[in-house]
C-alpha cells in the first residue's frame, strides 16, 4: 500500500484494514450494501479503493467487467439487483469510476450519452409551469435544472453533482463533448447554486418549504462542493466550504469520508484546509476502527478513499 | 368565519369525502381486499415525559392486547427523519428502547428497529445525532438501514398511485409482526403524519431516492393507502408524549400532549390520534379512505382498553391551508 506524505500511522493501519474488509464482503458479482444482492454503488466504490490498495490485483482482475455487466441496453444502471428502476446517481458514479478504471472509451459511450440525454420533469415547459403557478410551498428556480435520483422525477442534488463530475471528467477525456453537454453541465451547476441553502450548503435539494429555511447536510454539501470546484470563484461556493470544514467532528463516517473527499479537492486554493483535513483524517480513522461492525459497504469503502486520497488519486476531483 | 377559510372546508371535505366514496365503491365491487376487523383495540396511556418508567408501561400496555408474536420476528418501525436541535421530530429513542425490550420481554423471538429516511441519506448520522444509536447499542438491539437494505418486488392489489408494485425491503417482507412507532405530528402536505404515514420510510431509497420522489409525484395520500395496503403494520405505538403542531413534521413547535397511544389497527390509532389532536380525521383523506378497507375509525368499532377520549381538546395548531382540519 502506497503511504500518502502526512498519512500517520493510525489512518495508514485503517485504510488496510478497511480494504480489507472490503475484500471479505465480495460476492459473486460484486458487492453490496448490507445483504446479498449486488449493488452498483459499493461495486463501483469498492473497486476505486481496492485499485490503490494492497489487493489492487483484484481490483485490476475484477476490471470494469464487474460493472460493464450490471448496465442495461439503455446504458444506465439499476441501484440494486438486476430489476429496480434504473437510477441517474448510480450511473453516473459507476460511470466516473470505469473512466478512473481505464475502461475502453467505446464501451462508455452509450452510458455518457444516457446521462446527457437523461432529463428530469422540469425539462417540460408543463411541469415547469406547474411550480410556477400551482406547487410555490417549495421555492426554486425549476428553469434551472440537473438530474434526477430516477426516471420522471425532478432534479435532486445528490444526482446531479455526481452527474456533473462524470461528465467533466468525460469532457477532459474528449468522450464527450459539444453544445449539448455545455447546456447540461450549465444547467446543472446553475441549478445547485440555486438550491444552495441560505448559509451555505446544500441538503438533498430544497432550501425553502412554507417559507421555512431547511439545513444543509453534511454529505450533499460535500458531493455539490466536489462538483462545483470549478466554480471556487462563487461566493456561495466559499461559504459552503466553510460550513462544510466546520463539521470536522461529525460522528458518522459516511458522512466525514465524503467532506474529506470534497475538501481536499480545494487545498490548493483554501488555506488552511491541510490541517483541519489531517484532523478529519485521524476522527474518521478511529470511527472505522471496527471495519466489520459498518454495515454499509459503500461507508467502508468511501473511509479506505479518503484516508488515502491525495492530489492525484480523488476520484471526485474534476478541477485537475 | 371568512370566505376562504369556508372555501379550504368545503374544498377539504370534497376531497375526503369524494375519495371515500370511491374506495367504497370499489370495496363494493371487490377491487380492494377489505381488512376491516369486527373490533379494533386502543389503548390510550397517559406519561408526561421521557423517562426510565417506560420500559414497565410498555410492558403492562401491550399485554393488555392479546398479541400473537411469541417466538416471532417483530419489526420496530419508528419515524426518523434528522436531528434539528430543540425540534420534536423524531419517535423519541427511549420510547423506541422500552418498546424493542418489551416485545422482547413479552416473547418475541427477535427486535429489529428499522427506518429508511426519506431525505437524509447518512442514516448513520441520523441515528448518532438524534440517540436511537446509543440506546439501541446499551439495549443489544439490532438497526437495519431499510434504504439500503436487499430489496424484493411487491405486486399491488391496490392501484391508488397507478403503479403495479412496490420495491420492499427483504428485512420488512420477512418480519412477523411489524409495529409503526410514528411520531404524532402534522404534516404540511398531508394534513397529520401518524402511524400509516410513516410507512412510507419502508420504502427503499436505494430504488427512489432521497427523497423517494416518485411517490410525491404520485400523490402522498394515495402513496400511503398503497404502501399500507402492501405491508401491515400489526400493532401502533405512537408517541404523543411530546408532538409536534403547526408547521409539521419538521419545523412546527413542540406539544405537551402527554400520551401514547397503542392499537391493534393503524386506522383506529390513526383515528385515535387525530381526535386527540383535535382534529377531523375523516377530513384527511387518506384516513377517511383507509377506513373504508384498511381498518376501523368509527367511534363503534374501536374498543378503549385504557382511558377514554377526553371530552375536549385543544385543538393542534395547523397551517391556514389544514384549517378545515380543525372544524
Amino acid at each position: 500500500m502506497n503511504l500518502s506524505i502526512g498519512e500517520t500511522e493510525r489512518q495508514r493501519l485503517a485504510r488496510w484494514r478497511l480494504s480489507e474488509e472490503l475484500v471479505r464482503r465480495e460476492i459473486p458479482g460484486g458487492w453490496s450494501h448490507d445483504g446479498t444482492q449486488i449493488a452498483t454503488e459499493p461495486t463501483a466504490l469498492a473497486l476505486l479503493a481496492l485499485r490503490s490498495s494492497t489487493w489492487a490485483s483484484i481490483a485490476a482482475e475484477r476490471g470494469c467487467r464487474a460493472l460493464i455487466l450490471r448496465r442495461r441496453s439503455d446504458g444506465l444502471w439499476p441501484a440494486i439487483g438486476d430489476r429496480a428502476n434504473v437510477n441517474f446517481w448510480t450511473t453516473a458514479v459507476a460511470v466516473n469510476a470505469l473512466m478512473i478504471l481505464d475502461a475502453e472509451p467505446k464501451t462508455l459511450a452509450s452510458s455518457v450519452d444516457a446521462l446527457v440525454h437523461g432529463c428530469p420533469l422540469e425539462a417540460s415547459w408543463l411541469v415547469r409551469l406547474k411550480f410556477r403557478f400551482s406547487d410555490r410551498r417549495v421555492r426554486f428556480d425549476s428553469r434551472k435544472y440537473g438530474w434526477p435520483w430516477v426516471p420522471c422525477t425532478v432534479s435532486w442534488v445528490l444526482p446531479t453533482s455526481m452527474a456533473l463530475i462524470a461528465l467533466e471528467r468525460a469532457k477532459k477525456r474528449g468522450l464527450v463533448g459539444g453544445t449539448q453537454v455545455e447546456t447540461r453541465l450549465r444547467l446543472g451547476t446553475e441549478m445547485l447554486i440555486d438550491r444552495a441553502c441560505a448559509g451555505g450548503g446544500w441538503n438533498a435539494g430544497n432550501s425553502f418549504v412554507y417559507g421555512v429555511p431547511l439545513r444543509p447536510h453534511i454529505d450533499a454539501t460535500a458531493i455539490a462542493l466536489a462538483a462545483l470546484r470549478p466554480q471556487y470563484q462563487q461566493p456561495i461556493v466559499r461559504s459552503s466550504l466553510t460550513w462544510l470544514l466546520g463539521c470536522v467532528q461529525c460522528p458518522s463516517a459516511y458522512s466525514l469520508a465524503w467532506l474529506i473527499l470534497a475538501a481536499s479537492t480545494y487545498e490548493e486554493v483554501r488555506s488552511g484546509i491541510t490541517p483541519t483535513l489531517a484532523a478529519a483524517r485521524d476522527r474518521l480513522a478511529a470511527l472505522v476502527d471496527d471495519p466489520q461492525g459498518i454495515q454499509d459497504t459503500s461507508t467502508v469503502a468511501l473511509a479506505a478513499l479518503a484516508l488515502g486520497a491525495g492530489p492525484s488519486n480523488n476520484p471526485f476531483e474534476v478541477n485537475g | 368565519m371568512s370566505t376562504p377559510v369556508s372555501r379550504r372546508i368545503f374544498g377539504g371535505v370534497l376531497l375526503a369525502g369524494t375519495g371515500a366514496l370511491a374506495v367504497h365503491r370499489m370495496r363494493s365491487a371487490g377491487l380492494v381486499p377489505d381488512r376491516r376487523k369486527p373490533r379494533s383495540r386502543v389503548a390510550i396511556l397517559h406519561e408526561a415525559v421521557y423517562s426510565g418508567r417506560l420500559d414497565r408501561m410498555l410492558t403492562e400496555g401491550i399485554s393488555l392486547f392479546d398479541l400473537d408474536f411469541r417466538g416471532k420476528t417483530v419489526l420496530v418501525k419508528p419515524n426518523l427523519v434528522e436531528s434539528i436541535p430543540g425540534a420534536e421530530v423524531n419517535t423519541n429513542p427511549r420510547l423506541v428502547g422500552a418498546a424493542a425490550t418489551a416485545f422482547l420481554a413479552l416473547g418475541a423471538g427477535s427486535v429489529v428497529v428499522a427506518e429508511g429516511p426519506g431525505h437524509q441519506r447518512d442514516t448513520q448520522l441520523v441515528l448518532e445525532e438524534t440517540g436511537l444509536a446509543r440506546e439501541l447499542r446499551e439495549r443489544g438491539i439490532r438497526f437495519v438501514d431499510l434504504n439500503r437494505d436487499d430489496i424484493a418486488e411487491r405486486r399491488l392489489a391496490t392501484r391508488f398511485t397507478g403503479l403495479d408494485h412496490l420495491w420492499l425491503p427483504h428485512t420488512v417482507l420477512a418480519a412477523d409482526f411489524v409495529v409503526s412507532m410514528p411520531k404524532v405530528k402534522t404534516h404540511h402536505w398531508a394534513g397529520v403524519t401518524l402511524s400509516m404515514k410513516n410507512l412510507f420510510g419502508v420504502v427503499p431509497g436505494i430504488a427512489y431516492g432521497w427523497p423517494k420522489n416518485v411517490l410525491h409525484w404520485k400523490g402522498i395520500d394515495r402513496s400511503i393507502l398503497d404502501i399500507n395496503a402492501a405491508v401491515q403494520a400489526h400493532f401502533v405505538i405512537a408517541d404523543g408524549i411530546v408532538g409536534m403542531d403547526g408547521n409539521g413534521p419538521l419545523h412546527g413547535t413542540p406539544r405537551n400532549l402527554g400520551r401514547i397511544v397503542l392499537a391493534d389497527d393503524p386506522v383506529a390509532a390513526d383515528f385515535t390520534c387525530a381526535r386527540l389532536m383535535g382534529l377531523n380525521p375523516l377530513r384527511v383523506p387518506h384516513l377517511a379512505q383507509a377506513a373504508e378497507f384498511l381498518g376501523n375509525g368509527a367511534p363503534e368499532r374501536i374498543i378503549q382498553l385504557a382511558e377514554q377520549l377526553p371530552r375536549s381538546v385543544e385543538p393542534f395548531a395547523v397551517l391556514p391551508e389544514f384549517a378545515y382540519l380543525q372544524a
